[in-house]
């Protein structure tokens, strides 16, 4: 019963997913912005119980043999959750083509999602990461085909369903083989369980594991879902899409291919390295092609998850620790990308040419919007830069030179094409001298994520101190 | 906080300054432009006089007006800056020619805030690069550079701009992010683990050779295209070409410089394994760079493209002198970029001052403005003369070091160099005869001399070449005690050069 106290966040979280949900049929759909603000009050909450449970180590953490609450899912958790919250608000001055008709649910799914994945990020159990993932990904497919009159919508929505329970079959495949070899799916029990070498079906019950949390992380080739997904879906949802359950899904594979997979016994480094530098290569050389903002992002994102697999790759504390920062960097400059996407979207769509002279129109605007860009293809001094430092970093110090090389060959594609979004905005005459709005809430938030990603860019020390401090495991308990 | 962040800083606070002008007050924004660099000039020149070159007989680098500050405990990384004979030259160089330069862009009328807002970022980057002597510091300056430069070829450039200004910016990135790698590998080879480059520079004999020969590779791509070597010089003629004329002058005069301050400071110093076994294609690339940069130029009848390619043919001396691994030829390579800086400057402000009155640059377009401008005729003959290497001038003495020093070393190469210099002074003669002699073309009859303005930035430069070339020991006495001590560094290396 007391490990059942260390979710206290997720279980406070669920109910007021509940209430959210319960008061949106009770409204008919009326007062939406109220339930909103609902929502965005039950993530607060939430993250103010994480913060509690940082604070008091020895009430709130613990291992049990179902899931572990140890620093590092905890900063997976704040992560999540806080990218979910920043959503929230993004949603508040999003302009849909049409009003969306159940905003109580939407913001009950999202808040649904954000339950799945901090107990994604805390499982140690196969059958608990399948329910947990499942629930992320059901949430998430009624979010992206929540506009229901943009066929865009349904279709992106129609892909991600299918892709997406195609890749659960394959996981649910995958445990029950894994189940077979080893005789159990909790994980912590492992290592006691395996004894010698690896046999081929357990082998096998990995690769397809792998497969399954391929597609959420977006790893080619496993990525074909993501552009009209992304596309489709309603903006503020796209934002989330990119960075949450791709972070969730990254340290749920941290978790079990790095430490309850003992490297002794199944060593998939080479397989992962080259995965990784698929990841960004496919996702960079296709991005250079896209006219779609979203779209670009999309492929952008393909690629930032390639990046963060160099840390997932190496495994060691410091490619832990530059996972990790990379993720709080990635968070703050894709979601402030969005926000300005939302921004000028709202007014003139989302294709590169509603960029045209936006430095004219709203300096500040674009400049911000070029430091998110400057950040994304890691140019100093940018907390991307502080990130991809780390990772290559990592890759140096544990000799995986090819990795690194492709990263930084990668880094200088995507300048070609976060370069164009800067030509559009810098270089082109605006059609109207006419500024484009901009709300209290998408304000603080591209206030807030700006002086994030400078912040982390020149100052990195207190972030470097945080992330070494939570990139640990609790040791597993000993068996009886 | 020490003399040297003063010169850093200024032109930052200038550009924050800026901000809060409104765009219409374009004369205040000038003014604000002009007064940072200028106060980063005369911080210059303070840092300057405090400064001791120290003498030969020195045993070890004399690093002075230091300042470390604790900044990234986690990777050991200071903030930490300095000079020695080898930056403080540069230093004054950098912030002398904004200056300069930031003069002559009073004239320019096109989004005149973003223009100076950009510019002064750009000289930070410049100015940091020089005064950095931890390589993450070192690093985060030089990518500094590469965004102001994008914008300011890319906004105020010439046709073809948008192209020029994302070529240069990945060109060069291309180059960097090998130099971020090699900058990794050091660290983690050396221990305790450390960015400081000083003290890199006594950790290079318990490396292997190979490793070494690997990271100067990662390391010579990111100086190899910012000098620019060949092959990799190919965005240089075009963005110098399609850049405005104050920023052709700091892209040659400055941004050139980058690139062969760290080969002399990184990869000599810190990689000499790796230079040494890297020195026989070195020289070849310096003569590739003399003589291939020079009949590139002779071939040109744009002026401004002629002059890029004769930046190239000119860093390609400087190689050479580099190559000599000798207090001679370092002290020419030293002397050479600031006397090309000086020289090309100087030259590029001249292609301007015409350009803005014909719109173009045709070398074939004019004839006989001798007689019509002979003010502009005077001072630009003087820049040509002291390009080309006219004794007396100082392009002279520092190319003349520069074949002195490898002469000793690679015969053959400095023999077959030489006829760069023909070359050069060909296409330079040839230059002047088409434009300033010959029969007067009419069409230019409404054509002013130089104005107020444009004499203020450029007469300061052609000074600097008639006072280095007849006084070049008041430069070399700063430098040579250091670049005694510097190539005396590696005695057990190096031994056929010697």
């Amino acid at each position: 019963m007391q490990n059942l106290l260390t979710l206290a966040p997720e279980m406070g979280l669920t109910v007021l997913a509940f209430l959210v949900l319960m008061a949106d049929v009770v409204m008919k759909g009326r007062s939406g912005r109220t339930l909103i603000y609902l929502a965005i009050v039950a993530a607060g909450l939430g993250l103010g119980l994480l913060a509690l449970a940082y604070n008091d180590p020895a009430h709130y953490q613990g291992v049990g043999t179902l899931w572990a609450v140890d620093p590092l899912s905890l900063f997976f958790k704040v992560l999540t959750l806080g990218a979910t919250l920043i959503v929230l608000v993004l949603t508040l001055e999003y302009r849909p083509p049409e009003e969306h008709a159940h905003p109580g649910s939407y913001a009950a799914l999202l808040l649904f999602a954000a339950v799945g994945m901090m107990l994604l990020v805390s499982a140690t159990d196969l059958l608990l990461i399948f329910l947990a993932l499942e629930l992320v990904s059901l949430s998430s497919f009624i979010l992206v085909g929540f506009e229901r009159g943009n066929k865009k919508s349904t279709e992106g929505a129609i892909k991600y369903y299918l892709i997406g329970a195609f890749s659960s079959a394959i996981l649910v495949y995958g445990i029950s083989l894994f189940y077979g070899a080893a005789g159990t799916t909790r994980l912590v029990d492992l290592p006691q369980m395996l004894g010698g070498g690896a046999q081929p079906m357990f082998v096998l019950a990995c690769l397809l594991i792998t497969v399954g949390f391929g597609f959420k992380i977006s790893m080619v080739p496993f990525h074909l879902w993501v552009p009209d997904a992304y596309e489709g879906a309603p903006a503020p949802i796209t934002a989330f899409l990119s960075v949450a359950p791709k972070i969730a899904g990254l340290a749920v594979m941290l978790r079990v291919f790095t430490f309850l997979v003992p490297h002794a016994s199944l060593d998939l480094t080479a397989l992962f390295s080259v995965l990784a530098i698929l990841t960004m290569t496919v996702g960079n050389l296709t991005a250079i092609f896209q006219n779609d903002v979203k779209r670009l992002l999309a492929y952008s994102s393909i690629a930032q998850a390639g990046y963060l697999l160099i840390g997932f790759v190496t495994g060691d504390t410091l490619g832990r620790e530059g996972l990790l920062l990379y993720s709080l960097a990635y968070l703050f400059m894709n979601i402030g990308a969005f926000a300005v996407v939302i921004v000028v979207g709202n007014e003139e769509g989302y294709s590169l040419e509603a960029y045209d002279g936006l430095g004219r129109r709203n300096f500040g605007l674009a400049l911000v919007m070029f430091l998110f860009l400057l950040s994304l293809a890691g140019i100093p001094p940018m907390a991307g830069f502080i990130g991809k430092f780390y990772l290559f970093a990592a890759a140096i110090k544990g000799k995986f030179y090819w990795l690194a090389v492709f990263g930084v060959l990668n880094s200088v594609v995507s300048v070609y094409y976060y370069m164009r979004i800067a030509y559009h905005m810098f270089f082109r005459e605006p059609r109207t001298l006419e500024p484009a709005p901009v709300g209290p809430a998408l304000f603080s938030t591209l206030a807030l994520t700006t002086i994030a990603v400078l912040l982390i860019g020149l100052y990195p020390e207190p972030f470097l101190g945080a992330v070494a401090l939570s990139a640990q495991f609790l040791p597993l308990p000993p068996l009886p | 906080m020490g003399i040297l962040s003063v010169v850093i800083f200024s032109p930052l606070i200038a550009a924050i300054a800026l901000l809060f002008l409104p765009k219409e007050k374009t004369s205040w924004i000038r003014g604000v432009g002009v007064a940072g660099t200028a106060v980063s000039c005369i911080a210059s020149v303070f840092a300057f006089l405090a400064f001791d070159p120290g003498t030969t007989q020195m045993t070890s680098l004399s690093i002075q007006l230091t300042e470390k500050l604790v900044w990234i405990p986690t990777f050991n990384i200071h903030y930490y800056l300095g000079v020695d004979g080898l930056s403080l030259p540069l230093v004054i160089l950098t912030t002398f020619l904004c200056l300069l330069a930031a003069i002559y862009s009073c004239g320019i009328e096109l989004r005149v805030k973003e223009f100076f807002f950009w510019y002064l970022i750009l000289e930070v980057g410049m100015v940091g690069v020089f005064c950095a002597l931890d390589l993450f510091l070192f690093y985060m300056f030089w990518e500094i550079t590469l965004v102001p430069m994008y914008f300011l070829i890319g906004v105020w450039g010439g046709p073809k701009k948008e192209y020029a200004a994302i070529k240069f910016f990945l060109f060069t990135l291309f180059g960097s992010v090998f130099m971020l790698l090699g900058i990794l590998a050091v660290y983690f080879a050396s221990e305790p683990n450390s960015f400081d480059m000083i003290e890199l520079m006594r950790y290079s004999g318990t490396w292997s050779r190979e490793f070494q020969i690997i990271v100067f590779l990662g390391f010579y791509l990111g100086f190899a295209i910012k000098v620019p070597a060949f092959p990799f010089h190919t965005w240089l003629p075009l963005a110098h070409v399609e850049a405005p004329t104050p920023v052709s002058v700091i892209l040659a005069a400055v941004l050139l410089k980058m690139g062969t301050y760290g080969l002399l400071r990184v990869s000599y110093g810190i990689l000499p394994l790796g230079f040494e076994w890297f020195l026989p294609a070195f020289v070849l690339i310096a003569f590739i760079n003399i003589v291939y940069g020079a009949l590139c130029a002779m071939a040109q009848t744009d002026m401004k493209k002629m002059v890029a390619y004769s930046s190239i043919n000119h860093m390609g001396y400087c190689m050479l002198g580099i190559a000599a691994v000798s207090a001679t030829g370092f002290n020419g390579a030293m002397l050479q970029m600031i006397n090309h800086g000086i020289i090309t400057g100087a030259l590029f402000m001249f292609v301007g001052v015409i350009y803005d009155r014909a719109h173009t640059r045709d070398i074939g377009a004019f004839g006989g403005l001798g007689a019509k401008l002979p003010v502009y005729a005077a001072l630009m003959s003087l820049a040509c003369f002291a390009s080309l290497g006219l004794p007396g001038l100082s392009g002279f003495v520092s190319e003349f070091l520069c074949f002195l020093g490898a002469f000793k070393a690679w015969k053959l190469y400095t023999i077959l160099s030489v006829s760069g210099l023909l070359v050069t002074a060909a296409f330079f003669l040839r230059m002047l005869q088409k434009v300033f002699l010959g029969p007067f073309n009419e069409k230019w009859a409404g054509l002013r001399d130089m104005n107020a303005r444009e004499l203020i930035s450029v007469v300061p430069l052609c000074v600097l070449m008639v006072l280095f070339g007849v006084w070049p020991s008041f430069l070399i006495d700063i430098m040579n005690p250091t670049m005694t001590v510097f190539a005396g560094m590696f005695p057990g290396l190096f031994q056929g050069l010697r």
